[in-house]
């Protein structure tokens, strides 16, 4: 056991740390939200040269061999500053479905641009069902020649307008069950039949578009692993996504906590400073609280993706508890810094709020993950004693108040008290 | 990051899961308060078993009969323990008697004491609690004081845990100096529990759970039965009072109890289809199971934190504490529901559930005071651990 990061990892976080509290400020995170491509190109390429998009890849595609715990500790400093950019899209949703599924071909063509932020991708897999299942694709890619049509429409796709090429998620094939017949392709962002529309959200950061498929040609050799074989590698790559998701809450959380605890601290109301109030104190105590659990389970699912162990469980309870966690911690902020805390130029927390509902949907919101472990649960047995069976526990009425048998021992004394 | 556990360590978990699985009899049933002569006998059997492998105490030196064990292998001994809901009779000589003496004894009191409790053969009580010192320790009126090579004893503690087993020692704690702020004029002792002058009184709780209230009328123990210094009893209470903090057994007693639940819902029909069907049930169980997993991790930190000999403060146990005690009552309000109008049936009852172990949970999860209620943890929290003002 060892609940520490290690002095690589201390480093890459205070690197991460240092790097975004001089580029990243507030008045960036407020820009970014108004800005129409929602991200800073001369950051993305800074990033790149400090090595963020390339830090889970392989060597032999310009990568540095990272971890997922490494990820996990660069996503919380990430989610910390607000950090706006399209690494989630690229980087782990695009790029690490291209690693595990593609061909050499594609992995050495796109991997190096990607570590080099030189390209951008954007997973297209959600549709008007808003389903994060296999079942809830439908939009179709059909053989025709060297080529594939795809028609159809993707919804709530994050970072559509600035990618180079989409992910896309399509149905190949009516299986027998859903996950059978879903075949992934690379698709030109700039293909002719493609339209965008940006969606009005809560949360001006993570930019999400509808995307058109209008019969739109997808060379064969863009298909990204096997036909109808695509939903395997991309439901590993959702829940690598997931303790992202989970990790850049944690780094939200804890800033919020700091937020929080140091307003309780120096607000002063009544003649008081606010924190010394117990029910203020009570909401500082819950989100820490919250905070702090979601650090252990997220890191414990990171830590079981590093190692490459069994990780279903530990994934879906990560992202169960921190999506929902993360939420009321930001609510129990709400409440200690009140007016403060609803007024979008005074603080941060409007921006944090905003985005907690849009990280906690992300990836799979908590039922949905809590679905995903009563699946793996449902079979749990406990562990049968084999010893002789001693007859002890069916063996006469529980003693009760009905009379002092329940105290041999004290019976034996002599002297009763006076009370 | 390193979640997982060296093989050494692994092999010691397995040891203990055999022997437990191979130990224990086929009928044994968890969360059973000892409820005839023949039951508390055989707890105490399976307890100097126990202390025989030196798993009750394996933290403690071989020479007072632990096996010098690290806190992470004493925790996965508690963790695979408390699987079984293993019922020590002696729990507060085991985490509280123990250790302070452990801490704060001298050496010939840790020699005369420390061996029986690690083997399994002593009882002990804690009193601290009295009717107007519960949550404010420092209030406690219990009065020591010294007469030649005595102190003598006059006062009263009430709800006191105590065993179906008559009690060898009482940990108590007694105002020995009148001094403001209070907690600075108290001091630990022992008491054997059968000095002149000691009364008990029982005031069953609920559950058929016991608790007592004892009463000190000039009673006599020598001055060698003082723990650690003279009216340092407060803080050295608290410092052992972190021995508690890591128990690693909670979790996986309600992980066991999860286990059951899920067969139970398995096996079970309501409307003509299996509860494990439904998706309420099945979104409780998998709420439940996260809970779970969020307390095991606080605490196995916590026992790392131990492990790396770290100065620890509230930050470090005390959300594990805080945790612990919040997720137990739901748990049982969550799976009582589900069980519906069937939840109300008491043990005994031929239409009762599970036979009716989930009620006698439920009911016992209503205890969230010992150790310090949750309001009191929060003080703690707010006070050390985030650093926010006190008011004076």
């Amino acid at each position: 056991m060892d609940f520490t990061l290690s002095e690589e990892q201390e480093m890459l976080k205070k690197m991460a740390r240092d790097f975004l509290e001089s580029n990243c400020p507030e008045s960036f995170v407020r820009e970014m939200e108004r800005d129409e491509k929602g991200y800073s190109p001369d950051l993305w390429h800074k990033i790149a040269e400090l090595g963020w998009q390339g830090l889970i890849f392989p060597e032999k595609y310009g990568g540095a061999e990272g971890s997922f715990m490494d990820l996990a500790v660069l996503y919380e400093e990430m989610g910390r500053a607000m950090f706006p950019s399209p690494h989630l899209s690229t980087v782990v949703l695009g790029g690490l479905t291209i690693l595990a599924a593609g061909n050499e071909e594609q992995k050495a063509e796109l991997l190096p641009k990607i570590t080099n932020g030189d390209v951008k991708l954007s997973l297209a897999l959600t549709e008007p069902s808003a389903s994060w299942d296999a079942d809830g694709v439908a939009v179709r890619a059909t053989a025709d020649g060297d080529d594939y049509i795809i028609d159809g429409t993707k919804l709530f796709v994050h970072d559509a307008h600035i990618a180079d090429y989409l992910l896309c998620v399509t149905r190949t094939k009516n299986g027998t069950v859903p996950e059978d017949g879903i075949t992934l392709f690379l698709v030109d962002a700039k293909s002719p039949g493609i339209s965008y529309t940006m969606l009005k959200t809560i949360d001006g950061s993570n930019k999400q578009s509808e995307v058109v498929f209008n019969k739109v040609r997808v060379p064969k050799k863009n298909m990204v692993g096997n036909l109808n074989g695509g939903w395997a590698p991309l439901a590993r790559v959702l829940q690598q996504g997931a303790v992202m998701q989970c990790a850049e809450m944690v780094g939200a959380g804890q800033k919020v906590l700091e937020i929080t605890v140091d307003y309780a601290k120096t607000r002063v109301q009544f003649g008081n400073p606010i924190g010394i109030y117990q029910w203020i104190q009570d909401h500082c105590i819950y989100l820490l609280n919250y905070v702090d659990g979601s650090r252990w389970v997220t890191y414990q699912a990171a830590w079981k993706l590093s190692e490459n162990l069994p990780y279903d469980l530990e994934v879906a309870i990560a992202k169960a508890w921190t999506s929902d966690a993360y939420e009321k911690a930001c609510w129990r902020a709400h409440q200690v810094l009140a007016g403060v805390g609803f007024t979008i130029e005074r603080g941060l927390l409007p921006l944090f709020t905003t985005r907690a509902k849009v990280q906690q949907l992300y990836l799979g919101d908590s039922a949905y993950h809590r679905k995903k472990i009563a699946k793996l649960i449902e079979n749990w047995s406990p562990e049968i004693s084999k010893g002789k069976p001693r007859g002890l526990w069916e063996k006469g009425e529980p003693w009760g108040e009905k009379d002092l048998k329940i105290w041999p021992w004290v019976q034996d004394r002599k002297f009763r008290p006076k009370v | 990051m390193d979640f997982g556990f060296t093989e050494e360590q692994e092999k010691l978990r397995k040891e203990v899961k055999d022997y437990f699985i191979n130990e224990l009899p086929s009928d044994y049933k968890t969360g059973v308060f000892p409820c005839s002569e023949e039951l508390v006998a055989f707890l105490r059997e399976v307890e100097s078993k126990l202390g025989k492998k030196g798993w009750i105490a394996p933290g403690w030196p071989k020479e007072y009969g632990g096996l010098n064990l690290g806190e992470i292998e004493r925790d996965i001994i508690r963790e695979e323990s408390g699987y079984w809901d293993i019922f020590w009779p002696d729990v507060i000589g085991i985490m509280m008697a123990g250790p302070a003496l452990y801490l704060f004894g001298t050496e010939e009191q840790k020699k005369r004491f420390l061996p029986a409790i690690a083997k399994g053969e002593a009882i002990w009580l804690e009193c601290f609690t009295e009717p107007n010192a519960g949550t404010d320790e420092g209030s406690m009126e219990l009065r020591a004081v010294a007469d030649g090579d005595d102190y003598v004893f006059n006062g009263q503690k009430c709800f006191i845990t105590t065993q179906p087993i008559k009690p060898d020692y009482l940990y108590t704690e007694a105002r020995t100096l009148d001094i403001e702020p209070k907690h600075r004029g108290l001091t630990l002792f022992l008491i054997p529990a059968d000095t002149p002058g000691i009364t008990y009184n029982p005031l069953p709780a609920m559950d058929n759970r016991l608790t007592s209230e004892i009463f000190f009328e000039d009673a006599r123990v020598p001055k060698e039965y003082m723990i650690g210094e003279l009216n340092r009893g407060f803080y050295h209470a608290m410092t052992t009072l972190e021995f508690e903090r890591a128990n690693t057994g909670v979790p996986a007693r309600l992980k066991h109890e999860l286990h059951e639940f899920i067969q139970f819902c398995r096996e079970t029909k309501r409307n003509g289809k299996p509860l494990i069907d439904d998706p309420y049930v099945r979104d409780t169980l998998a709420d439940i199971a996260v809970r779970i997993e969020v307390l095991r991790l606080a605490l196995w930190r916590t026992s790392w934190r131990f492990s790396e000999r770290e100065r620890l403060g509230p930050l470090d146990y005390d959300l594990g504490g805080l945790n612990g005690k919040e997720i137990v009552a739901p748990m049982y309000e969550a799976m009582m529901n589900i069980l519906g109008l069937y939840g109300q049936l008491k043990t005994g009852s031929k239409w009762a559930q599970l036979a009716g172990s989930i009620e006698r949970k439920w009911e016992v999860s209503r205890s969230t005071h010992p150790e310090g209620t949750i309001e009191a943890l929060k003080i703690v929290l707010a006070g050390r651990g985030l650093g926010l003002p006190r008011r004076r």
